[in-house]
């Protein structure tokens, strides 16, 4: 069986024609798939429901297909469409598992055992006429829109042309990114703070853009044309202007495409360039007090991460950069060695950051997340797996959400030690015995009657055990989810680990003096990570006996986070989880 | 009481079902009362057929004579009543009238966004006529409401050869439409880019296609020819899937429809009169978009803290009134009146505002569906009516001694 299969995408999106090398293969992880493509982990559905009608399936195992390294490049062949997501969804699922060792599961599936597609994730490629895309739990699947441009204003698309969001590269990595996060943290869905929708947003753009690092040939382009200053939003014009103004095209300086989002999409509505940038906010700590928008706040975080990034790959490539200038490599342009050797140190720094971000997903808390609760996962999954910390990664990241006022709660100082989770507080009159009589395996191999066992065994434990792994004794608690997780000891050696998520739900009162009030569900419990013998190493608590934290909730709920335009008309949504349908339009 | 009404203020709420219409006399320094009239409208779904008695009333009480209208903005349920009975208007005698500054089609980025808002309202009307389906009241009525302005819009700008003047957020205005002593400031709606920006939702073009072809139901862009159809043996998704997708495309264009709605809400002019040593607040139907962008001045505080009249946005709607721009307002020390009735939006109005207007203005207020009205949705009954209160036929009158220096 061969290793990969290579199949051909668009790094960005069709807008970009040939030029910075937007034509690319991809070599996907080879799996059997049926027409579709379905496989493993995904089926592609070319369900149009504008139109209800089905397109033909591409089927990437016929030799025609093969023979090419998979179809070419078009936006007028719904098969290159089906190819593409599934190939670059397959990538992102790849970047998911790279990082966190093991096979990703999708979020918990109602459909029966006997549905063709139970357990998949099934990607719409043209669901709906919309400028819009979206991940559905409810539909265990992703919608892609298709829309007309606007008649002017719409950058390089052509008036009126269809822009299909399933050919943005970045789009779905984006929506990939969120059903992933649902995934791994179910609960990450229920709005509790103005942070929640703000984080899965954020998340899915940082996944989305560290994408863009990972091919190196527009890494190299983008270094050259910026003087290896990556982090610029223009690229170098390929010759420099003579006289006033840009007269011919090779003159006028572009848009540096590594850091910013879906621009196509953001020109065919008329938002004049991308949708969204990695940078852009200059760090300002009063800025997370204003602003509650999902995307505008979740942009903070991005751009903390993406700060972070810069810092290391400058400290990263100082060296490179002096011997290039002792080479006498004065005046424009950089010698193709030291391109090279750049575009090579991004791509390693970008993998381990984005591997740092998705791995501090472990260490989450099960619900209610902030961004300083992201910051303290990040520094203990990251110290977890490089202890001392050589090239200063967890410093950058200390450094760059400090400075756009991302606060940990409860915490003495912005110190890696501070930082970290701990273990739980332990009555030294009765310590917490280590679980015992767990199955690890480390491969993830499906196996439900080891789960089962492993659950009750957890269960168990954890009943015996309530108030320090942060669960209110007496009420009843969920093992919502286990899994293996694997670190490199203070010895260099290769441990396994486990992480536990335990749940709790209460019924509360939207305003507890109404005897009719509204009833939402508020959550507790924690994120336990247990060591090889059943001992914990953290606890990451959010009780549901926490006054403060249910107060808090009960006023961002009051405060209109159910606001839109339509609340007023049609009444308020009932407290389920967030949609992503209609955050901002989804994407 | 003609004695007392000339040292009062008097603002008259009339019921005319879902809509605003208020009639606010100020005692003038000559013989004559000053007239100012807010808004004369009502939704087509919520209209209980006593717009003609109120347009009478007005005309009656008046005696013809307006200084000044001020039509918020550009909804039926504000204006109707000058469409309706432009005839009545044309009789008076009416010195200014006041449109916000979007309604100006001297503004080319103004009428470039009324043109496009219109197209797709238009597409979206037509859509939703021809779903028929009893789910879609809620925004058929949204649509209902943003068509059909022309005839009060030709009224008001040219037909009563009144001084008309565009309204925007910073104006003040001393000896307003020559009223002397009544001082106002324009808090709203905003001229800034952001919120143009925020004016204009991301279009769809499926909805300016259907207003071009004329068609009902709006058809589908086609992305691809015939020949990439495909039939299965067995298709892969189940009914309840194909539901899934047939409401999505209804949803895309009900929250469209409910965004433009919301983007007139929040052209309205939001005014706040000063007269006799009172400040009276009237934002029209002003929802969160527009207020957020005053309620970040440095006076915004203050300003609220001095009201002594409110009007309540948008018939106390969900997002209409802040919550700590009501807790800004001084708890106990001002008035507050609410043009509302359930019909056509159950939700409309919000009870937990209703509690919330009740609690701040210490229980001084009234919802003008308590005036009952044969055969229309009945408010709260309001037995007892709050000192300077008084009930009408029609309205409601609330009124306050002018101080005298």
């Amino acid at each position: 069986m061969p290793a990969t299969r290579p199949l051909k995408i668009y790094a960005f999106d069709p807008t970009r024609g040939r030029k910075l090398n937007n034509y690319m293969t991809a070599n996907v992880r080879y799996e059997p798939v049926k027409p579709g493509p379905v496989g493993e982990y995904l089926a592609v559905i070319d369900y149009d429901g504008a139109n209800d009608r089905y397109y033909r399936p591409v089927d990437l195992d016929h030799p025609d297909v093969m023979i090419g390294g998979g179809l070419d490049p078009s936006e007028s062949d719904p098969q290159f469409h089906q190819q593409m997501v599934y190939a670059v969804i397959m990538e992102t699922i790849k970047r998911f598992e790279f990082a966190l060792g093991r096979k990703v599961k999708w979020a918990r599936d109602s459909s029966p055992k006997r549905d063709p597609y139970h357990g998949k994730l099934r990607i719409f490629p043209h669901g709906i006429e919309d400028g819009n895309a979206f991940y559905d739990p409810a539909l265990r699947g992703i919608v892609f829109g298709y829309f007309a441009a606007g008649r002017s204003g719409v950058g390089a698309n052509l008036p009126g042309q269809t822009v299909f969001t399933c050919l943005s590269h970045d789009i779905i990595v984006h929506e990939t990114t969120h059903a992933l996060i649902d995934g791994l943290r179910e609960k990450f869905t229920v709005s509790t703070s103005a942070d929640t929708a703000a984080f899965h947003e954020a998340f899915a753009d940082i996944v989305a853009l560290f994408e863009h690092f990972s091919y190196k040939e527009a890494v190299a382009d983008a270094i050259e044309r910026t003087g290896g200053y990556l982090y610029s939003a223009q690229l170098d014009p390929d010759v420099a202007a003579r006289g006033a103004g840009a007269g011919i095209m090779a003159e006028q300086p572009q848009a540096n495409p590594l850091i910013e989002l879906a621009r196509q999409f953001g020109d065919a509505l008329g938002m004049r360039g991308a949708l969204r940038s990695a940078l852009g906010t200059r760090p300002d700590p009063t800025l997370l007090e204003k602003i509650t928008e999902p995307h505008e706040r979740g942009s903070i975080l991005v751009a903390a991460v993406f700060d972070a990034f810069f810092s290391i790959y400058l400290a990263r490539t100082r060296d490179l950069m002096r011997i290039g200038r002792a080479n006498g490599a004065a005046g424009p342009g950089l010698h193709p060695d030291l391109t090279n050797r750049l575009a090579a140190e991004a791509s390693k720094i970008a993998g381990r950051v984005s591997t740092i971000c998705i791995r501090a997903l472990d260490y989450c808390p099960p619900v209610d997340i902030t961004f300083g609760e992201f910051l303290r996962a990040l520094v203990t999954a990251d110290y977890d797996l490089v202890p001392d910390d050589p090239h200063g990664y967890r410093a950058a990241f200390i450094e760059a959400f400090r400075a756009r006022g991302i606060v940990p709660e409860d915490v003495t100082s912005y110190s890696e030690e501070a930082l970290r989770w701990s273990p739980p507080e332990i009555d030294p009159k009765q310590p917490l015995k280590p679980c015992r009589g767990l199955r690890l395996d480390m491969f993830g191999d499906a196996n439900p009657q080891r789960d089962s066992r492993n659950a009750a065994v957890l269960h168990g434990w954890a009943s015996k055990n309530p108030a320090p792994l942060g669960l209110e004794p007496g009420e009843t608690f969920q093992v919502f989810s286990f899994h293996p997780l694997h670190r490199v000891g203070p010895d260099g050696r290769v441990c396994f680990d486990y992480v536990v998520e335990l749940l709790q739900r209460r019924d509360e009162k939207l305003d507890p003096k109404d005897p009719k009030s509204e009833i939402f569900p508020f959550y507790g419990g924690s994120t336990v990570i247990l060591d090889r013998l059943g001992k914990v190493r953290y606890a990451v608590i959010k009780r549901i006996g926490n006054r403060r934290r249910l107060e808090r909730q009960r006023a961002f709920l009051e405060g209109g986070a159910r606001g839109s335009a339509a609340a007023a008309f049609t009444g308020p949504r009932p407290f389920d989880g967030l949609s992503f349908a209609s955050i901002h339009k989804g994407y | 009481m003609p004695a007392t009404r000339h040292k009062n203020i008097r603002i008259r709420m009339y019921r005319v079902g879902f809509g605003d219409c208020f009639l606010v006399t100020l005692p003038g320094a000559g013989a004559k009362p000053r007239q100012v009239l807010i808004d004369c409208g009502v939704h087509p779904r919520g209209d209980i057929k006593t717009m003609g008695d109120v347009v009478t009333n007005i005309c009656a009480e008046t005696g013809g004579e307006l200084d000044l209208i001020v039509a918020t903005h550009a909804h039926q349920d504000h204006l109707s009543g000058f469409g309706g009975f432009a005839q009545k208007f044309r009789a008076m005698k009416v010195r200014e009238v006041w449109l916000p500054w979007t309604e100006n089609s001297g503004d080319a980025a103004a009428a470039a966004l009324k043109k496009k808002r219109l197209a797709l309202v238009e597409g979206l009307a037509r859509h939703f006529a021809a779903v028929r389906d009893p789910r879609y009241q809620a925004v058929n009525a949204a649509l209902l409401n943003l068509r059909g302005n022309d005839a009060a819009f030709a009224l008001l700008k040219s037909e009563l050869g009144a001084a008309l003047a565009y309204r925007e957020a910073g104006q003040h205005i001393s000896d307003a439409a020559g009223i002397k002593g009544l001082d106002v400031e324009v808090l709203g709606p905003p001229r800034d880019k952001e919120f143009l920006a925020r004016m204009d939702p991301p279009a769809s073009e499926r909805y300016l296609r259907a207003a071009a072809t004329g068609a009902g139901e709006s058809r589908s862009l086609a992305p691809f020819p015939p020949k990439w159809n495909y039939k299965y043996d067995t298709p892969p998704l189940s009914d309840a899937d194909l539901e899934y997708f047939k409401e999505l495309a209804d949803e895309s264009g009900e929250a469209l429809a409910f965004a433009l709605t919301q983007a007139v809400n929040n052209t309205s002019i939001v005014m706040l009169m000063r007269y006799g040593g009172h400040a009276m607040l009237f934002p029209g139907d002003a929802q969160y978009g527009n207020w957020q962008f005053w309620l970040e001045r440095k006076d915004a505080a203050g300003l609220l803290a001095g009201v002594s009249f409110y009007k309540v946005s948008h018939h106390g709607s969900e997002n209409a009134t802040p919550r700590d721009a009501l807790d800004r307002m001084p708890e106990g020390k001002f008035a507050a009146m609410i043009p509302t009735q359930d019909t056509p939006w159950p939700s409309i109005p919000y009870s937990k505002l209703m509690a919330a207007v009740a609690k701040q203005t210490g229980g001084r207020f009234v919802r003008s569906d308590s005036i009952s009205v044969h055969g229309a949705p009945a408010g709260p009954a309001a037995p007892h009516l709050p000192e300077g209160f008084q009930e009408g036929q029609l309205w409601y009158d609330y009124s306050m001694a002018v101080e005298t220096a």
